[in-house]
């Protein structure tokens, strides 16, 4: 079709041509168009087909309102082709199609069977006989989903991230945020902008209705957009919808990247001193037989197509509104050379009698009190049925658009999401908001203004008040401005109709979810008689254009209709996101946050097998070999070196420490003897195990202390929470990343250690669970002897920085004497050959240090420490019926290991396998479990229940621990 | 205006607004899930239905119609399997019993290990599964990826999957179709649901319950069931000095714009805190872990929806290309070992407690119910509902539903 002439709101640009595949047809466009406005521009009519009936569907709001134009674009479905800029060599493809093109749809039968899907239809049907409703899933799954998203779809480009500070954020760059932004930034403020459309200027961007003589309305726009631009300290985000809004004015949005812009999409994430809500309104659907036919469409849809793209909505169009801003659109699109048939109006007076009066001179038929009932033609419009009001008179009139518009609806959700709270304005007919979060204010169309000075006034009030939030000392300016808003015409009457005499059938109030008043009628005489309610019962407004259509008209028609226990139109709920968000950009760049020790690279370099263990990366094995049998079996008969930086480690110190370090640890902590370690647990008030440990006492009243790899993070939290009320002089240090830990263990340990420091090493100057500082090469070392893979072993504390020198040190040193790293797998079976638990894997949330075989470390008389747990350990010292932990070896010699997690039985579940190796110095499998207490005594036979076994168990006996060097002879040597 | 109805649509599903009785057998406070089953099985079975249902809100409003809707019954321990299996095969039972559609859509669930221990702790969960007669097993990373072809089984994600635990009798239902269902049922059999109610105070003579004041007047009754959900411990002692071992947090869930089938089973992940599933409608709902902080409110959060981005995408990187449409949140009511309690006439003789459920509410609410009727109807807690007592806390007797520490009250 022929474009109009060039006008000064024309947002293409003629000469520079491009071109989009649309199905097999190939449609050429201009610079600027939206994928909409291209194929509107080649005459493609239907855009898609509805959900459920597959009626045809077109250009409707423009904006985005509804699923109606969601293309699948280049692979992605669901676009909307409204606000989506056509790119040269697009792939485009209409959705919910069954056939070539949108015009021809096997599928459009179903709209003949409408009748047979009342509201509700799946919950009353098709479950009975019950074998159909299997098979009848299968066909639902098919014909439900707008959009197909290949398994293998991989999303291109670059999604970016961005948290903004702020004073003022202003939502919506119509005229009134503009002029809101404007006076804040005029106090001398930081002010963000946010517009979902590529320009600035909301209603006044694109009508040529007179601002001031000699100026029109998008002139005045443009002229607010540059001042807006020309003003330093204002942030103006365009193509950006605002998507959230929380508490303490936390506003979420996204950015729709331009060519030139790095980034396809980016997060946004503003926090505002002051918050403008301008979000003006969008148009509330007039809802007639048909009306969402191809060729029905809003009044900014049509005025916008002619005036920003140069596309005529049709040849002949017949407009049927509720608003003057329809007036205005019929007599400048007939002035564009739009043919129109008539222009019905709802309402018989309070229509703006100059417009009328323009129509008159134009020859455009004007019919107060008339309204669109059905719309004709079977893919797109051909003509429509207007009626009286009243339905005393009809008139069917030839046409191929129907421009409907009921009225208008204001755009509260910035609002409500921070508990803003609306009730219905009986004037304006719109839900406003009688709450308004603290540092929030409203400005502009929303209110209900359409006067262009009452609109820019509102917001400048608005932008003082921000100002005011900000601390700015506006109190005249606000007075002042407040005075001239009074002069100004406040907010207009405003229409309730939702929809003329019809019997609703095809009369649709929500697109998405193609459902009609007439489901409407029946959730109600279902007992769904609440908005709420009606919404869950047929999903009206649940679908992509979140409630845009029927947001407004649902709770209208609920209260019109009395079927509601409350005659007061009460709203649905508004959720985020405001407007559907890509995952890939809420996910933004998704950086991974994991921690390294400072022998991270070294160890990859030496081809250790790294994984996430919670917020680290550790080496599980050094080789390909699962069993990590040559690691485990090095320690055992020369030296072996494994990184444990990950331990948590703190300093704790002060006059009260030691009170702080008998709260919480089990054990007598005021025997920590200098020179010593001190091995002991913490519990939780219900005696279970939540960490262990070592302390050792640095100074006088100064300790060191470390807590498992899991557990770094939240120790220091969780002495702080037990002593709160307390008031003790005591402080902590997290040092876990300022410090590197080496485990270097094996029965040649000293022969290394001595080799570099001079400090003497012998067993009898430094004897195990010992504690000396001293220095390697000039770099102190905190040496612990301790035993946890149950060989002579030294764990060298050092500082971060030292750790890589030390390391290269020990194993160059050590090659003579068999020296080798291990991984966290020959740690694991080293360790569980002592007998040595590691939390969470031989615990559960719920085991006691007595569950564990730890009661021991419990020192029960000291009260007046009042330990967290102590009463839980007394209670549970001997009670019966608890999961015990024992150690266990195959009945049978030459019987497999166990698999890890497998359950123990007789009769019913009596514990688990918590972890089973084969052990090589054992030359068998051997494994710990929690059992039934009356299961642990030694010799018991434990029936292992394989998953997948079949009934075929496993037999194993309950042995004592530790199973390798019970003594504990090769670690004291 | 009002239309004339369709020909095939008859009556209110749960009739007219019943006028308010000074006198009921029993009174359940809370018309969600439970309070409405256990009100259906105390008519059904029992032959009770001078029972009023006291609802704040409407029917449905709290956890009941916030959940995800996910149904199974891979549970990890003994007390709970039993009483899983149940509920998972009452699904097709209450569509006939109601002659309401529950869409109970068993498309099988399968979780994700991405580690050798979660692998383990996997194994105990199907082990025991399989000695209950409970469809479940392990699954590779292959066998993964042809379950869910849109899963990276590649070593690219943060977690690599390592297998995963696949449990074909669970899916998922609709969760209004169950509220409503109940509703329906209940209200056939005489039981009154008064919505828009609300229970101002619990009279109590001698330790036995006398009466329920509400904003519409007095109830006598010597049996009072608190189902109030996320509201429960508030209730339980606000008005009877009762205190329950209970913090409330928010949990939240999203959906995606509806696709044509994509995801045939549940998926979920621990590692990622994550889980999705495709809704009959072709919605992606996905949700998981709950806010660090306790409270009473329903709001979503702006952090919630990006982590949920970010994790669900990890693994099902397709994703990338849906749009979110809609997040909610919903009260969660946990407990220190993530099992409910179910409990009655001690302290108070007539007062029933079934609450804490914190995520498995709805999985639970048709078994829990019927045994919760019978409970109420006899005075006696029947066996498969005894591990789940008030007082296993004061004995420091945790049940073992989850393996690690719950580290989600200001109390850890």
């Amino acid at each position: 079709m022929k474009r109009l002439n060039q006008l000064p709101t024309f947002r293409i640009q003629y000469g520079k041509e491009l071109s989009v595949n649309f199905g097999q047809k190939r449609c050429r466009g201009l610079e600027g168009d939206t994928i909409a406005s291209a194929l509107y521009a080649n005459d493609v009519r239907i855009f898609g087909r509805s959900l459920k009936y597959h009626r045809p569907r077109g250009l409707y709001s423009l904006d985005g309102e509804c699923s109606n134009t969601m293309m699948a674009v280049d692979g992605i479905p669901n676009v909307r082709a409204e606000n989506t800029p056509a790119v040269d060599g697009m792939n485009i493809k209409a959705q919910n199609v069954f056939g070539k093109t949108p015009d021809f749809d096997m599928m459009r039968f179903m709209d003949e069977l409408s009748w047979a899907m009342p509201a509700g239809f799946y919950y009353q049907t098709l479950h009975k006989p019950s074998r159909i409703w299997p098979l009848a899933i299968k066909h639902i799954r098919k014909a439900a989903g707008l959009g197909i998203l290949s398994p293998d779809f991989h999303m291109r480009g670059k999604f970016d991230e961005s948290y903004i500070s702020t004073d003022v954020c202003v939502i919506g760059g119509g005229p009134a945020g503009m002029c809101a932004a404007l006076s804040a930034a005029d106090q001398g403020l930081r002010v963000v902008l946010l517009e979902n459309r590529p320009w600035l200027g909301g209603y006044f961007e694109y009508r040529p209705r007179e601002y001031q003589k000699g100026v029109p309305l998008y002139q005045r726009a443009r002229e607010l957009a540059e001042s807006v631009g020309h003003t330093p300290n204002i942030r103006t985000f365009k193509n950006t919808a605002m998507i959230g809004s929380y508490h303490n004015n936390l506003i979420t949005a996204f950015q729709r990247g331009n060519k030139s812009d790095i980034f396809t999409e980016r997060y946004l994430e503003i926090r505002a001193g002051s918050v403008v809500v301008a979000t003006g309104c969008i148009e509330r659907p007039l809802l007639f037989e048909n009306n969402e036919r191809p060729g029905v469409m809003q009044i900014g849809c049509a005025h916008r197509l002619a005036r920003n793209w140069g596309l005529l909505p049709g040849k002949r169009a017949a407009f049927s509104v509720g608003h003057d801003l329809g007036l205005e659109a019929a007599i400048d699109l007939a002035d564009l050379g739009l043919d129109i048939a008539c222009v019905a109006d709802i309402r018989q007076d309070s229509y703006d009698s100059n417009l009328a009066a323009e129509l008159e001179k134009r020859n455009i038929p004007f019919l107060p009190g008339w309204v669109a009932i059905r719309a004709h033609g079977s893919k797109t419009v051909n003509a429509v049925t207007l009626s009286s009001i009243n339905a005393t008179r009809r008139r069917k009139l030839s046409c191929d658009t129907v421009v409907a518009s009921a009225g208008m609806t204001p755009v509260t959700g910035p609002v409500i999401l921070p508990g803003g709270k609306l009730t219905y304005d009986n004037h304006t007919g719109f839900f406003l908001p009688a709450t308004i979060p603290p540092q929030m204010h409203v400005a502009g169309r929303l209110l209900g203004l359409d006067d262009p000075f009452a609109i820019e006034t509102s917001g400048l009030l608005a932008g003082l008040k921000a100002a005011a939030d900000c601390g700015k000392p506006v109190e005249n300016n606000l007075k002042e401005m407040a005075k001239n808003q009074a002069t100004l015409p406040g907010p207009t009457r405003g229409t309730k109709l939702v929809t003329g005499p019809v019997k609703g059938k095809e009369t649709f109030i929500c697109f998405d979810e193609d459902c009609t008043l007439k489901n409407i009628n029946q959730a109600m005489h279902r007992g769904f008689d609440v908005p709420e309610l009606i919404k869950r019962f047929t999903s009206a407004g649940t679908g992509p254009g979140q409630g845009g259509i029927p947001g407004h008209n649902l709770p209208m028609y609920v209260a019109e209709t009395g079927e509601s226990p409350d005659r007061n139109p009460k709203p649905t709920t508004v959720r985020p996101p405001l407007v559907p968000v890509y995952l890939a950009t809420y996910a933004g760049s998704n950086h991974d946050m994991s921690k390294r020790t400072p022998m991270h690279d070294s160890q990859v370099k030496a081809g250790g097998k790294m994984e996430r263990i919670g917020v680290w990366n550790r080496a599980r094995r050094f080789s390909s070999d699962t069993s990590a049998r040559k690691e485990i079996e090095n320690v055992r008969n020369n030296v072996g070196l494994l990184d444990g930086s990950t331990l948590g480690k703190f300093r704790i110190f002060g006059s009260d420490a030691l009170k702080a370090l008998q709260r919480v640890y089990v054990s007598d902590m005021s025997k920590v003897a200098e020179g010593k370690v001190k091995y002991s647990a913490m519990c939780n008030e219900d005696g279970c195990l939540m960490d262990d440990g070592i302390v050792v006492k640095i100074d006088e009243n100064d300790y060191y202390m470390t807590a498992s790899t899991g557990r770094a993070g939240q120790t220091i939290e969780w002495i702080r929470y037990h002593t709160r009320y307390d008031g003790w002089n005591f402080h902590m240090v997290n040092l876990t990343d300022a410090y590197g830990v080496i485990n270097m263990a094996g029965p040649n340990a000293r022969k290394v250690l001595e080799k570099v420091t001079d400090a003497d090493v012998s067993n009898e100057a430094f004897p195990f669970a010992g504690y000396r500082e001293f220095l390697i090469q000039n770099m102190p070392v905190r040496a612990m002897r301790l035993g946890f893979v149950g060989e002579l072993s030294y764990e060298l504390h050092v500082l971060s920085s030292y750790m890589q020198s030390i390391w290269d040190l020990l194993e160059i040193t050590g090659k003579e004497f068999g020296i080798q790293k291990f991984g966290l797998e020959a740690q694991n079976i080293l360790r569980m050959e002592k007998g040595h638990v590691i939390i969470g894997s031989e615990s559960e949330q719920r085991t006691t240090i007595h569950d564990l075989g730890l009661g021991f470390l419990w020192y029960r008389n000291k009260p007046e420490a009042k330990t967290v747990g102590a009463f839980a350990l007394k209670d549970t010292e001997h009670q019966k019926g608890r999961l015990k932990l024992v150690g266990f070896k195959m009945k049978e010699s030459g019987t497999r290991v166990p698999k890890d997690g497998s359950p123990l039985v007789d009769s019913r579940i009596r514990g688990y396998v918590c972890t089973a190796r084969y052990s090589w110095a054992l030359k068998e499998p051997i494994g710990m479990a929690l059992v039934d207490d009356d299961l642990c005594g030694e010799g018991t036979t434990l029936n292992i229940y394989e998953d997948g076994c079949k009934g075929k168990l496993l037999s194993a006996k309950v042995v004592s621990m530790p199973f390798y060097d019970p003594d504990g002879k090769q670690m004291r040597c | 205006m009002r239309l004339k109805s369709n020909s095939n649509i008859n009556g209110r599903l749960w009739g007219w607004d019943p006028p308010l009785k000074s006198s009921y057998d029993a009174v359940i406070i809370g018309g969600g899930l439970h309070g409405l089953a256990t009100a259906y099985f105390l008519a059904r079975h029992h032959g009770m239905s001078r029972v009023a249902v006291i609802e704040k809100r409407y029917i449905g409003f709290g956890g009941s119609g916030r959940n995800t809707a996910i149904v199974r019954a891979n549970q990890r321990t003994q007390e709970n399997l039993p009483l899983y299996k149940e509920a998972l095969e009452m699904w097709p039972v209450l569509t006939r019993e109601l002659d309401f559609n529950l869409m109970f859509y068993n498309c099988g669930n399968l979780n994700l290990a991405h580690s050798e221990a979660a692998l383990k702790a996997m194994r105990l969960q199907v082990a025991s599964a399989q000695i209950y007669g409970i469809q479940s097993q392990l699954v590779d990373p292959e066998q993964c990826k042809t379950l869910i072809p849109a899963l990276d089984i590649s070593d690219r994600p943060r977690y690599p999957i390592y297998g995963g635990m696949y449990h074909p009798p669970g899916g998922i239902v609709r969760h209004d179709a169950v509220v409503w269902g109940l509703a329906k049922g209940a209200a056939r059999k005489g039981i009154h649901i008064h919505q828009g109610t609300e229970v101002t105070g619990i009279g109590v003579k001698n330790q036995k319950i006398v009466s329920v004041e509400t904003d519409k007047g007095k109830i006598n009754t010597s049996r009072v069931l608190n189902a109030a959900g996320g509201y429960s411990a508030a209730l339980s002692y606000q008005m009877l000095g009762i205190r329950l071992p209970i913090s409330v947090l928010t949990i939240q869930a999203m959906v995606t714009q509806p696709l044509k089938p994509l995801l045939n089973h549940v998926v979920s992940s621990g590692a990622y805190h994550c889980y999705a599933n495709q809704t009959l409608k072709g919605e992606i709902a996905t949700g998981a872990h709950m806010d660090p902080w306790p409270n009473y409110t329903n709001q979503s959060t702006a952090r919630y929806i990006k982590h949920q981005a970010e994790a669900v995408t990890e693994f099902l990187p397709c994703l990338k290309g849906v749009k979110f449409m809609r997040i909610w949140g919903g009260l969660a009511d946990m407990t220190p070992d993530m099992a409910p309690i179910i409990y009655g006439n001690d302290p108070i003789k007539g007062y029933y407690i079934d609450c804490g459920w914190g995520y498995f509410g709805f999985k639970s609410c048709l078994v829990t119910g019927k045994y919760m009727a019978k409970f109420m109807a006899d005075g006696t807690c029947p066996n498969i509902l005894k591990p789940f007592t008030l007082r296993r806390f004061e004995q420091h007797r945790l049940m073992g539903e989850t393996a690690a520490v719950v580290n989600y009250s200001p109390d850890n």
